[in-house]
């Protein structure tokens, strides 16, 4: 345990030079754009998923949340993608980084809370408080909703970050406790890699739901505001 | 042009990106060379039916021609398994727990391609079978359309032709009526005339009577 284990989290350079921007752009090399009428199998998968996720998502939206659309979509794209593509081996994730992870959340909340504020203030105002509450209890019932509001977008960034970064390192970790073990107890290892094919397939969903969980709190805080 | 405008756009908003801006224009036509495909966009020329071959899903079946020649068919698995065991032997390549991570996802992923891959391309086959079905219906539609327009037409037109018989049969019918009518009244004529002339026959008669049973 002498090696540093945050070693695979650390701004990746090349020779001195910061890649991570190469990095955080390359997902979107796998996204071509559809430019015919029938197109290959990977670009009519990627239209289906599309049409699929959007009709889902934005069904519960009106017409001024709907102008989000392209937002929230390629949203839940880049992180699915970025999540996807940092389970293979010795790549870097940006997501793992609370500074992007804070650089997505706080501006898409900030734009969620200002929206509802400008258009519609009595009710946006009206949400610290819900209904029916004894009027005793009024006061402290507005600080803690101002908090919860508050919290939001931090509950955003950090969600995602601890989520796939405790992903790699229980990854790593197993890995080398197979490692370890291969020398001592060759049936142990293979029990400590069969768990490592589990967790394997377990970060495959947490990076589909990490992506769709954030897209999805995203619009709801605008359902609220619009 | 639009990156000029974007460029200049740019060196406008923040004078330590007038470096960039300068440079900008000078790049975007040195890089020019590199365009060698067709520019034009429309007709898109076809979609090859199968992509290239590939062995192990890698390696382009072009490389294992390459070496054909000088090394039969095992050279470029040999070639492989030698630079594997050179990178490990000099541990170039380190096993490390990003190792055993790296079989496990890698050992994943394989897995389910080759299990699932054939079923996911024959389900992009039929979404993109769907579509064009989809709009050969409605062509189709149209067409079908567009002929029962035709014909109801035709048949119009063959109607306006046949027309002149109607009006020759009311025609027909209206001088039948004419004649009818003049036949009628000529019978009366020649009956009413009679009359009168009977009654002079008959006046006649009997003054001629009474004459001779005066005498």
């Amino acid at each position: 345990m002498n090696e540093n284990l945050f070693a695979s989290f650390t701004t990746p350079t090349m020779m001195g030079l910061p890649i991570v921007i190469l990095i955080i752009l390359f997902p979107s090399i796998l996204f071509p754009s559809p430019n015919r009428l029938i197109n290959n199998r990977l670009i009519s998968i990627q239209q289906w998923l599309i049409q699929l996720t959007s009709k889902q998502m934005l069904s519960i939206h009106n017409y001024k949340g709907q102008t989000w659309a392209l937002m929230l979509m390629s949203l839940i794209l880049f992180i699915g993608s970025t999540n996807l593509l940092g389970l293979l081996p010795h790549s870097f994730t940006p997501t793992t980084q609370l500074s992007m992870n804070l650089g997505m959340a706080i501006p898409l909340w900030a734009g969620t809370v200002i929206t509802g504020f400008r258009h519609k203030t009595k009710a946006s105002l009206a949400h610290f408080l819900p209904q029916g509450t004894p009027l005793l209890l009024i006061p402290m019932l507005v600080i803690i909703e101002t908090i919860s509001l508050f919290i939001q977008p931090m509950a955003l960034a950090v969600r995602l970050t601890a989520n796939i970064t405790a992903g790699h390192l229980l990854i790593h970790l197993i890995g080398g406790a197979t490692l370890v073990l291969m020398d001592i107890s060759t049936a142990t290892a293979s029990i400590t890699f069969t768990i490592l094919i589990l967790l394997t397939i377990l970060e495959f969903a947490v990076a589909l739901i990490q992506a769709y969980v954030f897209t999805l709190l995203v619009s709801l805080y605008l359902h609220d505001n619009t | 042009m639009l990156s000029r405008v974007v460029f200049s756009a740019a060196a406008a908003a923040a004078p330590c990106l007038k470096n960039a801006a300068l440079l900008g224009p000078g790049i975007l036509q040195a890089t020019r060379i590199f365009h060698t495909g067709r520019p034009s966009l429309a007709p898109v020329p076809p979609l090859p039916e199968h992509g290239g071959k590939v062995r192990l899903g890698l390696i382009p079946e072009e490389f294992f021609q390459f070496l054909y020649p000088k090394t039969g068919v095992t050279g470029p698995y040999v070639l492989g398994t030698g630079l594997i065991l050179y990178f490990l032997s000099k541990e170039i390549y380190v096993i490390t727990a990003e190792t055993f991570s790296a079989i496990s996802t890698i050992g994943l992923l394989i897995y389910v391609v080759k299990k699932y891959g054939a079923s996911i391309g024959e389900f992009a086959d039929k979404l993109n079978e769907q579509k064009i079905a989809q709009l050969e219906e409605v062509k189709q539609a149209s067409i079908k359309q567009i002929q029962d327009a035709i014909d109801m037409e035709k048949s119009q037109q063959a109607l306006v032709h046949k027309r002149h018989y109607l009006f020759d049969v009311q025609r027909n019918n209206i001088a039948m009526a004419l004649e009818l009518t003049y036949r009628e009244r000529l019978h009366r004529v020649y009956k009413e005339v009679k009359n009168r002339l009977d009654y002079h026959i008959s006046v006649q008669n009997m003054m001629s009577l009474k004459s001779k049973s005066r005498q």
